[in-house]
């Protein structure tokens, strides 16, 4: 390559940098120099090439066969998620029930998931939920499908997270708080693997 | 991409990473599958290039997702889980050469040099890609693994600072040094 006097006064790292931002804020002094104009173009090649490299890789890896998938799955601690014990009361004085606070959490993704154009994120249980009758605010997470209409989502989202709670658990809910994090648009097709383009 | 697998029978693959990393951090064990499919391919690429070999790859990926398990209750920004997975297995493939040669500077050498074919057989894209593979290998380690943090993991130069606990400025030269070599090496061989 050029040492820096060739490349208009800038250093191959500048150039380097300037490639990585996509070349803004525009900088005359590269964009007007030819041997800058070389160095870029090398230099985006060698992502070019890259990416066709890296898009056969993963492709490859992408059709192999699904044990790994598996294999993970079967490794991961759910134990990890299930929180507090949330008691269930029952008549007879011997017998303790509880439900985890993590099964509680994919109740309300599953109520979640019911209502149409709403996908439910996070959800936070917040209270004593190990004392029975303790009040508890259920604070969720939601993404709602771009060109609903908010509140009326949400309400839908509120009632339903309402009635599941109260078909399998004893939660004294106080209130059910949603947060819309973000829009989404429609699904795209298939993810992209290997992106093409930043 | 086409593809041999079945697809899910679940609405969750067209969701957005932000989605399903909040939901695998509440426990949704089906969104953290459809993590594993989108990203598991391209952690296998990253740990078998910088393992030099398949043989480990498997194990590198399990213990990077089984950490990501672990893990991701504590990930503030769901967007960001690409990049935060890839520094995972990142991690734990270099975990895995220093625990293979626990003596030798990793900064010497690391990958084997892929097994060439002969160039007059191949394609001019093919012999660009080959050639790119070998001087991959060729580069220390240290520009090699910013490279392909900026590369292939798309983390930020700040990312990639923070991960190889080196200032952003160091980054930056190494990034521009990896640059350099590899388009030499693969300017030569057209």
């Amino acid at each position: 390559m050029t040492s820096s006097d060739a490349l208009a006064g800038h250093t191959f790292e500048e150039l380097s940098d300037y490639l990585d931002r996509d070349r803004t804020p525009a900088d005359p002094s590269i964009d007007g120099s030819p041997e800058c104009q070389i160095a870029l173009r090398g230099m985006q090649r060698l992502r070019n090439t890259h990416r066709a490299l890296l898009k056969k890789d993963v492709e490859r890896e992408s059709e192999r066969e699904d044990s790994w998938v598996n294999s993970i799955l079967q490794h991961i601690n759910l134990e990890a998620r299930a929180g507090r014990d949330i008691p269930i009361s029952h008549p007879s004085p011997s017998a303790r029930l509880i439900v985890t606070e993590g099964a509680v959490r994919g109740i309300l993704r599953a109520a979640g998931d019911s209502v149409p154009n709403i996908i439910v994120g996070r959800c936070h249980l917040d209270g004593d939920v190990s004392v029975p009758g303790a009040p508890v605010i259920v604070r969720v997470d939601a993404t709602v499908l771009e060109g609903e209409i908010i509140p009326s989502l949400a309400d839908q989202l509120r009632e339903s997270v309402y009635a599941a709670l109260s078909q399998h658990t004893e939660l004294a809910v106080e209130a059910v708080d949603i947060t819309i994090r973000d829009l989404y648009q429609v699904p795209a097709p298939a993810p992209v693997k290997a992106s093409s383009d930043e | 991409m086409p593809t041999t697998r079945a697809p899910l029978a679940s609405p969750l693959e067209s969701f957005s990473d932000q989605v399903l990393a909040d939901r695998a951090a509440d426990g949704d064990v089906r969104a953290f599958e459809v993590l594993v499919r989108r990203y598991g391919p391209l952690m296998r690429v990253y740990a078998s290039r910088v393992l030099g070999s398949n043989d480990e790859m498997d194990d590198v990926v399990q213990e990077s997702f089984i950490t990501a398990w672990q893990q991701l209750p504590t990930l503030d920004n769901g967007a960001a889980v690409k990049s935060w997975l890839m520094r995972i297995v990142s991690r734990k493939s270099v975990d895995r050469i220093r625990a293979r040669r626990p003596h030798v500077n990793i900064d010497l050498t690391d990958a084997p040099t892929p097994e060439r074919h002969s160039p007059d057989r191949l394609a001019e894209a093919e012999s660009q890609t080959e050639a790119l593979t070998r001087a991959l290998a060729d580069i220390p380690e240290d520009q090699r693994r910013c490279w392909m943090l900026r590369e292939l993991a798309e983390c930020s130069y700040g990312e990639i600072a923070e991960e190889l606990e080196l200032p952003v400025s160091t980054v930056r030269g190494l990034l521009a040094r990896a640059r350099k070599t590899l388009l030499q090496e693969m300017e030569e061989w057209r």
